[in-house]
């Protein structure tokens, strides 16, 4: 079975993606951790980035959160406000 | 009030948001975009917002600030877009009945806004476009 997800990505991901968000299907049962290095398999730019953090549907997700169909998962580099 | 928006701030109004009959002082924080980085000129500046997040993580800051200082209200708004040098970035106004809480709490606040709120910044330099990135937290 896969699940189809919402990804978003942010500011420099933006750029390195090409792209602010795309509909992905990808395993059930997969975790942020599995999906992080699924999506820095798909843009090797990504992958050398040591900081990629998640949140999914608007919240820090750990690592071991499971995804779930439909979810929005943001993916984006350390913030720069204020 | 928590806000992310394109329009200059109206940083009285803002002040006057949070004064209650309570409290004996308000402190303001107001950040604002500065004409070098790490020895660059800057020229001007854009700021990205993942603006569902970005407000749910401001609303639980200011919680937590109220949670752990006493103070009575906070309110923060944050800028997004295009911005000159010199123009208001961020303004935060902490009111409480004393000035110590205030000014922890406000320091509180701008310090985890700039750890966990999802906004980023550009700019442009003397050395071309720069994505401006903070220090991690997952």
């Amino acid at each position: 079975m896969n699940l189809r997800i919402h990804v978003k990505y942010f500011a420099s991901f933006r750029d390195i993606t090409g792209r602010r968000e795309e509909v992905m299907e990808v395993p059930d049962g997969v975790t942020v951790e599995g999906l992080r290095e699924h999506v820095k398999g798909l843009y090797e730019r990504m992958a050398g980035r040591d900081q990629v953090l998640v949140a999914v549907n608007g919240v820090f997700a750990s690592l071991e959160t499971v995804v779930e169909e439909g979810d929005e998962v943001a993916f984006f580099p350390p913030v720069s406000g204020g | 009030m928590i806000r992310v928006q394109r329009e200059d701030i109206d940083v009285d109004a803002v002040l006057g948001s949070v004064k209650t009959s309570g409290s004996g002082c308000v402190v303001g924080f107001l950040g604002t975009v500065r004409e070098t980085s790490e020895g660059r000129a800057v020229e001007r500046m854009s700021v990205e917002v993942y603006e569902e997040m970005a407000e749910r993580q401001l609303s639980t800051i200011r919680d937590e600030a109220v949670e752990r200082f006493g103070v009575h209200q906070v309110s923060v708004v944050h800028r997004i877009g295009d911005l000159d040098v010199g123009d208001s970035i961020v303004y935060i106004a902490v009111s409480s009945g004393h000035r110590d809480e205030a000014f922890e709490a406000c320091r509180y606040v701008i310090d985890e806004l700039k750890e966990r709120v999802p906004l980023w910044k550009k700019e442009y330099t003397s050395d071309g476009e720069v994505w401006v990135e903070g220090e991690r937290r997952e």
